[in-house]
């Protein structure tokens, strides 16, 4: 197996002088591309080494280096070995570039980035809706969108959860109901 | 003259619908002409919680992500935490996930066999298979604390060793099933019903079956014989012997004959695995979960779950928290793009059908 890996590390070098090709730790082979080389590195893994089936697009957001990170996670069905080929783009103002003429489901996967990141992707322009219907705010999946924040803009509290008190007992404690003694909350003595 | 087109909203509360997702159909009488996928109904944002929870704490949310085999889940971000840290599992600890997940794939297999009959108007199997189903949920019960979520594995091993006598009971809801299947191709298979609805009907075209990215039992049923479990072989399954059962109808039917036939192997791998397991450890010893660092790195684990390729890449920093973790269902690829391409012309009718064939589960599209 990794005599293969070898081998295959040394002919993408030769065939993509433009990528840094490199061995994984845990396993398969690396490419790490440029966005204008993309299209052309993937067609061309595509075409000339079996690389058909496109498991997984994935977003990372490196917050720190304010770079998004794309990796596209290829496997080849013959050889059996995985490929990643990763891009690094502007945080801001950046895009991605469509994959989707090669392979359909791209489409998915470049729809979700776009409103959970933000990142748009050139040749995939207005890309419906995935999951947020209507949503207005920052992309929700950056590192620097604060969930909890938004929440506590966006709903209020239940009557008698605006603290960390038992609800119950607040709730009695306003009507003056009883409560049965199997609902008395547990607390340590 | 021109037929009038309608447009149907499909969902998101449909009995015919595998969850809570909507399908926009327009149609021509009875014809569909396009089919759009609208999902979000069921979007928990486990991702982004992920990223604010330590390592252990994840564990209770991946399961979630898909309701009718949530152990994929599990294994998957065990195995990536493992491959990550590498740490080693005890090989009673591979014999025992194995054997969990073929649980799980005959629990989910037994629910699609009722969501596939049902939608084809086939009531009893519903009531059958998902009573059958208690039995493997008794079985989790008793291992695991839970019947439907397990957290039962997690990086390092298991969480508990097989309590006393569960061997046998194991073995004996794999005869009884066992015995049951001759049932189901009764009131399934060979009812000219179900066979008349099936045949023919959301070909998928093998030609582009590869490259659109179809996975597990869509992809065997026309005519690959790819299964994550031998491509690229994870716990014991390399010391299991199973067969990878293929048809080439690309339809309906031959999905469902793949899943009836696949039944049967995972019965076989069950029964192996109770033969083979051996003694020893459970659980390697695992850091306190609260400082509990993972080496910097990013992995991408596979699981062949009862719908196919389920794939997790987990990204870490070196931190207590994953960097990231994203989930690849398989339904992501199968309930949208392929979907809305199988109905275009369907029958209205058979909307659902179609779409209990590609195991569609909105909770794994959206997480």
């Amino acid at each position: 197996m990794s005599d293969r890996i070898q081998d295959l590390q040394k002919s993408l070098s030769e065939g993509l002088p433009q990528c840094s090709v490199e061995i994984r730790r845990h396993g398969g082979v690396e490419l790490i591309s440029s966005k204008e080389n993309l299209v052309g590195v993937l067609a061309y893994l595509r075409e000339h080494f079996g690389y058909r089936h496109l498991s997984h697009i994935s977003c990372v957001d490196w917050l720190e280096q304010n770079q998004f990170e794309l990796v596209y996670i290829l496997w080849n069905y013959e050889s059996r070995i995985q490929l990643f080929v990763k891009v690094r783009l502007a945080r801001v103002n950046g895009s991605g570039i469509s994959v989707r003429h090669l392979w359909p489901q791209a489409d998915t996967y470049e729809r979700e980035i776009a409103e959970m990141y933000g990142l748009p992707f050139d040749g995939n322009e207005n890309p419906r809706e995935l999951i947020l219907e209507d949503w207005d705010n920052k992309p929700p999946m950056r590192r620097d969108f604060d969930t909890r924040a938004y929440s506590k803009e966006a709903f209020y509290d239940r009557p008698g959860r605006e603290d960390a008190k038992d609800v119950r007992s607040v709730i009695s404690g306003r009507s003056g109901e009883e409560i049965p003694e199997i609902a008395i909350p547990y607390t340590r003595k | 003259m021109r037929e009038k087109e309608t447009t149907l909203y499909l969902g998101p509360q449909h009995p015919g619908i595998t969850g809570n997702m909507m399908v926009k159909l327009k149609v021509t009488g009875d014809t569909i002409v396009r089919a759009e996928t609208h999902v979000g109904y069921l979007h928990r944002g486990f991702e982004k919680l992920m990223e604010v929870r330590n390592w252990m704490q994840v564990f209770p949310i991946v399961c979630r992500i898909c309701v009718p085999e949530p152990d994929p889940n599990e294994e998957n971000l065990a195995r990536a935490i493992e491959i990550l840290e590498g740490r080693e599992v005890p090989e009673r600890a591979q014999y025992i996930r194995v054997m969990v997940l073929e649980l799980a794939r005959l629990a989910s297999y037994l629910l699609w066999f009722g969501g596939q009959s049902g939608s084809a108007g086939l009531y009893t199997m519903p009531q059958w298979s998902v009573g059958d189903r208690d039995y493997i949920l008794d079985l989790f019960e008793e291992l695991t604390g839970g019947r439907v979520y397990h957290m039962y594995i997690w990086a390092g091993g298991v969480r508990r060793d097989l309590p006393e006598g569960f061997a046998d009971k194991v073995l004996r809801v794999m005869d009884y099933l066992e015995k049951r299947l001759k049932h189901y191709d009764n009131l399934m298979l060979d009812n000219s019903i179900f066979q008349k609805r099936a045949q023919g009907v959301g070909v998928i075209d093998r030609e582009k079956a590869l490259d659109w990215g179809i996975v597990g039992p869509p992809l065997r049923g026309c005519g690959f014989k790819h299964d994550v479990r031998i491509d690229d072989p994870y716990l014991v399954y390399d010391k299991l012997q199973f067969e990878v059962p293929t048809e080439t109808g690309c339809d309906v039917w031959a999905r469902a004959l793949v899943r009836r036939r696949e039944f049967e192997q995972s019965i076989s791998i069950i029964r192996q695995i109770m033969e083979k397991m051996p003694g020893g450890e459970f659980y390697n010893k695992v850091p306190n979960p609260l400082h509990w660092k993972v080496p910097a790195g990013d992995v991408y684990v596979k699981t062949e779950s009862a719908r196919g390729e389920f794939g997790y890449y987990v990204v870490s920093d070196g931190s207590d928290k994953p960097r990231r973790v994203h989930v690849r269902g398989p339904a992501y690829v199968h309930g949208i793009t392929l979907l809305e391409h199988l109905l275009q012309g369907a029958n209205l009718a058979d909307v659902s059908f179609i779409m209990n064939s590609l195991g569609t589960c909105p909770p794994e599209m959206e997480r």
